[in-house]
Formats: structure tokens, C-alpha cells, sequence
């Protein structure tokens, strides 16, 4: 078991479900928790895997998006089709909740998708339990615990009998089993739990699955209540669409990371939204009227915040296509802050990061002070030096293209050429083989 | 567009590659494994798939000629090949049985858009199979593979059929 200096519990339902991976791994291969239809991966047919939720609210795991991305130029949902441009960051919420009702299948996928990462020498970002835990949720004192198997018959109460005066007490009377458990660290538990029972209803076996999901496991980034109506960010942190207001003029940005929101259509998670329908009956219906009241107070307000994620194309489509044919395109490397995929404009890349993934960022988040972690778990520091490189597909897909069409065509490959020849220079740029490359193949084609 | 194609397979090479071609064979193979235990679980109507051997990567595929068509009656047998990125590429799947059909050309290459472009990685073989089996009945002669057969499907339906059926009875029985 953990050690006293472990502050949260967590680490114990990790060691746990370690323990539990082994023994599975000695019977059989296949978890034997029963999995939601909504929680499977459409691509890789298995269970979610560090999901990622779209802007158009599908989510699949973050290596199965990754692979159906296109690093040429738009990338579309591979359910609905619909274009997107950021490689969402992964959704922890999903991530810790998915864990925490699938121990079991969860840690398996771990395993097996840990060997493949290994296969291909590049790595999904890694969380620390304890961090995201707090991370996730706005509050550190509502956090909740999810650890000490002994602790959920004390504090599960169905989801008709919660109302705030009951957490109140529900509080103290956790506190206290707490105490028992010589946890000191631990704050406040206000484990509002409704057993996933209903899921594993004629299971005597499958003990283990029924941790509580609390509704602190569902929180919205902003209000700190139950989420109603869940969206996604592109940085993967979820808010109620209620909760969000756009200023027309303004990138929306989030209140937890300040990742910009990209320009574009956000729409409600609805596997979530069901979860969380089904689950939390009372709660959601709770909250549904709660905004309703909401929203006749301020009416206007919202509808006009919700204008520019509704009618995204309308505008801002037309726009990116025109700016994006003087810019040049970075084809196969991403933005590991906003996750560009490919980069337009500048690419700044990490010079001391070895990892295989590189690092590499665009003009945009290269001139913003923000820090967040690499999309392939890269170990990429503060002081690390950065250098602006040119596109370097541009040229030689561009060239091959020029090969192959008319003369109109390369006449004009060529002249881009010029100009980015000059744009490297400007900014003092060390000779390299591509400015080499370059120069030879421009011979070749005159 | 072509570029798309051809760069994305050829990613995933060199340090600092970043952001490419992260296909692994065991994440292609897991998913075609998962694929085959759902077929067997719950096959389309009128069709059955399997991998031809011990690779998984080659499958055979048999769909028998819906009623009421004038493929009534046959027996059709596809190649499948899985390329090692699957599902993120589209599998190949060609006609070993002959057929008079205009978006099937001589060598067995089949005109359809969600093997081509349309191709989405939530597609599964079973979806394809329901794709090629509605084909049967409603060919699509504005995307033929076989412009003649589609200029007969659209002139002189009557012969078309004729044909169609004759060959059903010589090729796939």
C-alpha cells in the first residue's frame, strides 16, 4: 500500500488497480468489465484511451485522432466529417473518470497502448494523478477521492437524496471515516455519489467497477457545479455551453490554461451529455432548470456570445483560406501549445528537445508567454532554445506539383520561392541543406 | 488531392519528423482482430468475410447476389487487403468472380467512393460489404469504372440486364 507521505489517495486506487492488472493478465487477456456503448473508441473499436473531444463533441482516443489527421491541410471528424484545424489536447476529465469506473479495462489499454508507444518511439503525454486532480477541478477543497476502497459504503447516498444541506453534513460525516483512515491530507470529501450500479446491475463479480462517481468528477471549469449541456475545449477542459461567453471581436480563452479557443464551431459533447442525463438524473435536471432561470434573466447576452461558435464559416472561413495562401504551410509538423496541425505561418522549433516527436510551435504561441506540456510527452524546459524554420515540404511538393502541371505553374512556384528566400533572410538565418536544397532544385527546374 | 496521399504514407522518417506517421502494425492488427470478432458475432445478410489464411492482413469475402437483381442467383468472391495503417487508409477490396457491372472494371477494381476518398477510419468491412451488396441493385453509372456498361445501363436497361444476368449464370455459380 501507499506510504504516509502520499497526499491523496489516488495513488492507493493506483496501486490497487495495478494489482487487479496483474492478476487479470494471469486469467485472461479481456477485462471483464462491462463497457458502455458510448465509452467505445468508433476507430479502434476498444475502450476510450485518453480521449479527446472534438470541437463537433465526438470523441475517439488521442492516438486514433492523431493517426486520422491529416498533416497535409484540414483534418475532418471521422464521424461527421466535420474540418477542424487544432489537435485538441486530451480530455482529463474523461481520462480520470473512464478510469475511475473501468480500473479494470482501463489499465489493460494502458498496457497494451505503452507497448505500441514504445514500438513507435513516441509517447502520449502522461498525468500525474495527484496534479490533475486538482487540476481538473477549479476548487481543491471539492476534491474528490476516489482511492480508499472503504470509504464509498460511508458516503454513497443516491443521487435523489443530495441537496446541499445534506453535503453539508455529508462532509462532516466523511471527514470523520477519513480521519479513521489516519489520512490527514485529504480535504473535505464531498462525494455526492451515485453507485454506477445501474450499469452493472446482475454483476456479483464485478465489485471492483462500483467506485462512486461524484458529480466533483463532472464539474464545469467555470461555475463548479455538475456540467449541464458539456463542451470541450481544444485545450480539453470542459465547460457548460452555458457557461461560456464569446466577446465577437475577442479569442475566447480558458479560464483555467488560457489556450486560446480557435475560431470555429464548439459543440455539445453528447456522449457526455447522456452520461451525465442518465447518471445524475436529479442533479442534471436540477441544473437544467437553474439555467434555464438563468437565461431569462440575461437572454441577450448569451445569444450574442454564442453567435460566433454557431455560424463559425460564415466569416472566419473565407478569411483563414485567403490568409493561408500568402503563408507558408508546414506540412507534417504540429503546434504542441495550441496543437496547429499543420503549422501555418512561422514554425519555431525546439533546438535541445531529442525526442523523436520534436518540438515545435507556431508563430502565434511562440510570442505568447503561455507553458504547457508537449503533446508526445516531450521534456521540454523553459530554457530550451528555439529557431525559426522555413517550410521545407512546401518547396518540395510544391516543385513536384510544378513538374507535373503546366509552365504557368512552376513560373509561379518559383516566385514564391524568391520571396521565401528573402523572408529567410531578413531574419538571419544560418545557411542550411534546405536553403542548399533549394537553390539546386530551383536550377533544376529553370 | 494527390498530395495527401502520397505524403502521408511516406511520413515517419527521420528525427524530428514531427507530428508524422505514427501508424503502428499491432494497433492495425488489434483493430482488424476486433473487426473479425464482431463480423462473426453479427454478419451482414448474405454476406461472409474471414482472412483468407494465417494472415490477417488478407481476407476473402463472398456476397451472394441479391433477389430481385440480375446478379440473382451468384456467388461474388472479393479480395480484401488491409494496408499496415489501417483503419486510417481504406482497405482494397477487388472482385475475383467476373461481373457485368459498370462501377466493376475487367480487372475486378470496384468504383466506389467510400473505398476511395469518402473513406472514413469508423468504416468497418461489414459497412463495406452492405455498400458493395446495395451496389448490386443500384448501380451508380455516373462514377462508372466501365463507361460502356454504364452508357447500356442508362440506354437500354433491358439488355443490360440481359447481360448482367447471362454472366451471373456463367461466371458465378
Amino acid at each position: 500500500m501507499d506510504s504516509p507521505s502520499q497526499p491523496v489517495n489516488d495513488a492507493a486506487a493506483a496501486a490497487a488497480a495495478e494489482d487487479e492488472v496483474r492478476t487479470v493478465d494471469l486469467v485472461s487477456v479481456d477485462p471483464v468489465e462491462e463497457i458502455d456503448e458510448a465509452f467505445l473508441c468508433c476507430i479502434c473499436l476498444d475502450l476510450l484511451y485518453k480521449p479527446i473531444v472534438l470541437a463537433c463533441g465526438h470523441i475517439s482516443c488521442f492516438w486514433c485522432i492523431h493517426r486520422a489527421m491529416n498533416g497535409m491541410g484540414k483534418s475532418y471528424c471521422p464521424i461527421c466529417r466535420c474540418p477542424y484545424r487544432h489537435f485538441p489536447s486530451i480530455c482529463q476529465l474523461l481520462h480520470f473518470l473512464l478510469l475511475k469506473m473501468y480500473p479494470l479495462a482501463y489499465r489493460v489499454r494502458e498496457k497494451q497502448m505503452l507497448e505500441e508507444e514504445k514500438e513507435i518511439g513516441f509517447f502520449s503525454p502522461e498525468f500525474e494523478e495527484n496534479l490533475t486532480s486538482s487540476d481538473v477541478l477549479v476548487s481543491p477543497s471539492t476534491s474528490s477521492i476516489s482511492g480508499s476502497q472503504d470509504v464509498p459504503a460511508s458516503c454513497t447516498f443516491s443521487a435523489a437524496i443530495c441537496c446541499p444541506d445534506i453535503m453539508e453534513s455529508l462532509d462532516n460525516a466523511s471527514t470523520s471515516t477519513l480521519g479513521q483512515n489516519g489520512d490527514e491530507n485529504i480535504e473535505a470529501d464531498r462525494c455526492m455519489a451515485t453507485e454506477v450500479k445501474h450499469n452493472f446491475t446482475n454483476d456479483g463479480h464485478k465489485h471492483k467497477s462500483s467506485v462512486p462517481i461524484c458529480t466533483t468528477d463532472l464539474q464545469c471549469i467555470a461555475c463548479s457545479e455538475l456540467l449541464f449541456r458539456p463542451v470541450v475545449l481544444n485545450c480539453g477542459h470542459v465547460y457548460c455551453k452555458s457557461c461560456i461567453f464569446m466577446q465577437v471581436d475577442e479569442q475566447f480563452r480558458c479560464q483555467l490554461c488560457e489556450s486560446p479557443q480557435p475560431k470555429g464551431l464548439l459543440k455539445v459533447c453528447l456522449e457526455l451529455d447522456h452520461f451525465l442525463e442518465e447518471h445524475f438524473s436529479n442533479e442534471y435536471a436540477i441544473r437544467r432548470e437553474a439555467i434555464r432561470l438563468q437565461h431569462i434573466d440575461s437572454h441577450q447576452s448569451a445569444m450574442q456570445g454564442w453567435n460566433c461558435f454557431e455560424n463559425p464559416f460564415s466569416s472566419t472561413k473565407s478569411n483563414l483560406q485567403h490568409s493561408d495562401l500568402g503563408r507558408s504551410i508546414h506540412y507534417g509538423f504540429g503546434c504542441d501549445y495550441c496543437g496547429m496541425f499543420p503549422i501555418v505561418g512561422e514554425r519555431h522549433k525546439c533546438k535541445d528537445c531529442n525526442e523523436l516527436a520534436g518540438f515545435d510551435l507556431c508563430g502565434e504561441c511562440y510570442n505568447s508567454c503561455s507553458k504547457r506540456p508537449g503533446r508526445f510527452n516531450q521534456q521540454h524546459r523553459p530554457e530550451h532554445k528555439f529557431e525559426l524554420v522555413r517550410a521545407k515540404g512546401f518547396h518540395r511538393i510544391m516543385l513536384r506539383l510544378a513538374s507535373e502541371s503546366s509552365e504557368d505553374g512552376s513560373i509561379l512556384v518559383l516566385s514564391d520561392d524568391a520571396s521565401e528566400d528573402l523572408e529567410d533572410g531578413q531574419v538571419g538565418h544560418s545557411i542550411t541543406d534546405d536553403v542548399l536544397e533549394n537553390s539546386e532544385s530551383t536550377n533544376s527546374t529553370t | 488531392m494527390s498530395i495527401s496521399g502520397g505524403g502521408g504514407g511516406g511520413g515517419g522518417v527521420g528525427r524530428g519528423m514531427s507530428w508524422c506517421s505514427t501508424t503502428s502494425v499491432s494497433s492495425s492488427g488489434k483493430r482488424i482482430q476486433k473487426e473479425m470478432s464482431e463480423f462473426g458475432a453479427d454478419p451482414p445478410e448474405d454476406c461472409s468475410a474471414g482472412p483468407k489464411g494465417d494472415n490477417l492482413y488478407q481476407w476473402i469475402a463472398a456476397i451472394i447476389g441479391p433477389s430481385g437483381s440480375p446478379y440473382e442467383g451468384g456467388i461474388f468472391f472479393l479480395d480484401i487487403t488491409f494496408p499496415s495503417d489501417y483503419p486510417f487508409q481504406p482497405p482494397k477490396v477487388m472482385f475475383k468472380t467476373r461481373i457485368y457491372h459498370c462501377n466493376v472494371d475487367l480487372e475486378g477494381n470496384i468504383s466506389l467512393d467510400i473505398l476511395k476518398d469518402s473513406w472514413r477510419p469508423t468504416l468497418t468491412i461489414s459497412k463495406v460489404l452492405v455498400a458493395i451488396q446495395s451496389m448490386f441493385t443500384e448501380p451508380d453509372p455516373y462514377n462508372p469504372a466501365v463507361p460502356n456498361v454504364a452508357h447500356s445501363y442508362l440506354e437500354d436497361r433491358a439488355k443490360h440486364d440481359e447481360i448482367a444476368s447471362e454472366w451471373t449464370m456463367r461466371f458465378a455459380r
